[in-house]
């Protein structure tokens, strides 16, 4: 079986697991594929406003658990992009209002519908984490390439494991080169010699981000966006193209570019 | 790099370095303090036998293995 359901998590909050769900699930429903998004951060919504679809929310998926609506009648379908909808976290609520079993029978009701269906997990490693995880043919665990992020990312790559869910697949996000080349942030090639997973994307930090939540237009749609690229591209991986990494490159900052006229590397 | 007079460690490799240690621990279930802990204890444990090489005994908690052990090595003083 082809995997069509995948979570995205990471054990440790903001480092941009909603963003990236939003981002993967635009991109593959512009290329034509019908996409659902399920925010299961119940309590903490959020998925909503990275697509730019708050406005426009009904039901939400604690309503579908408790019979108010079927899965279908609760979706959003987003204007800006064709085969793209979102199941709307309830606001609300608490984690415990979802539970492993619903979520899943969710995804079984949607997954013969859909081409795929992303889930955004809440951050933490308790019950909701739990039961974002447990409809999933595949994880994508997404860290900073910062201490405490990867960490935790060992930790929900360890539980996935005790959950009987293959290998997650790592997405580094808010990479950003400059900090690489000073020798103040670990390089991709150092997450993985640390996490030992396989790698499916680097997001590397752009100062438009903010922007582009702002405004409600998730980063792929934008030519120009750096991380709108990497995003598209891990659209393709998980369409199962061989796509390379993209080169970061710092450039030469001014500090370098002394201590080479000094004679130094 | 060396010509530079301030250049230090780059705090990344000391972050790669603390992590691996960190994880190791972690992925084991192992407190940070284990090995020292169990150090201690058994140098404790074994200053009374005159055969012991107590300033000899070495343990170890690999990091590159996939059997997660603790490696122990007491030296024993031969007669010359």
């Amino acid at each position: 079986m082809e995997d069509k359901v995948f979570c995205i998590t990471s054990g440790k909050g903001g480092v941009g697991k909603s963003t990236i769900t939003g981002n993967i699930a635009t991109a593959l429903a512009m290329k034509g594929y019908k996409v659902v998004a399920i925010d299961a951060d119940i309590g903490l919504r959020n998925l909503d406003l990275i697509l730019g679809l708050e406005n426009r929310i009904v039901y939400d998926i604690v309503h579908v658990i408790e019979g108010v609506c079927p899965p279908e009648k609760a979706l959003v379908k987003d204007k800006k992009t064709k085969n793209l909808f979102l199941l709307p976290a309830a606001q609300t609520k608490d984690k415990s209002a979802v539970k492993p079993e619903d979520l899943i029978s969710i995804v079984e009701a949607l997954r013969e519908k859909f081409d795929f269906i992303f889930i955004d997990s809440p951050a933490g490693i308790e019950e909701g984490f739990k039961t974002a995880v447990a409809p999933a043919d595949s994880v994508l665990v997404v860290t900073n390439p910062e201490m405490a992020s990867i960490r935790d990312a060992d930790r929900v790559t360890g539980l996935c494991e005790a959950m009987g869910k293959p290998e997650p697949k790592l997405i580094v996000n808010r990479l950003d080169p400059v900090k690489v080349k000073r020798g103040d942030m670990l390089d991709v090639e150092d997450v993985l010699q640390i996490l030992g997973l396989e790698l499916i994307g680097v997001v590397p930090e752009d100062k438009n981000m903010v922007a582009y939540i702002n405004r409600g237009q998730p980063a792929v749609f934008e030519d120009s966006s750096i991380a709108g690229k990497a995003l598209r591209n891990i659209a393709e991986r998980i369409l199962g193209k061989e796509i390379p990494f993209m080169k970061l490159d710092a450039g030469e900052g001014l500090l370098s570019k002394f201590k080479r006229l000094l004679g130094g590397s | 790099m060396g010509f530079w007079p301030f250049s230090k460690k780059p705090s990344k490799d000391v972050a790669k370095q603390r992590l691996q240690v960190i994880l190791k621990y972690d992925r084991a279930g192992l407190p940070p303090n284990a090995v020292d802990a169990i150090k201690n204890a058994i140098l404790n444990a074994l200053k009374d036998f005159p055969f012991v090489d107590v300033s000899g005994i070495k343990i170890n908690f690999p990091q590159d293995e996939q059997e997660e052990k603790i490696e122990l090595e007491i030296p024993v003083k031969t007669e010359k």
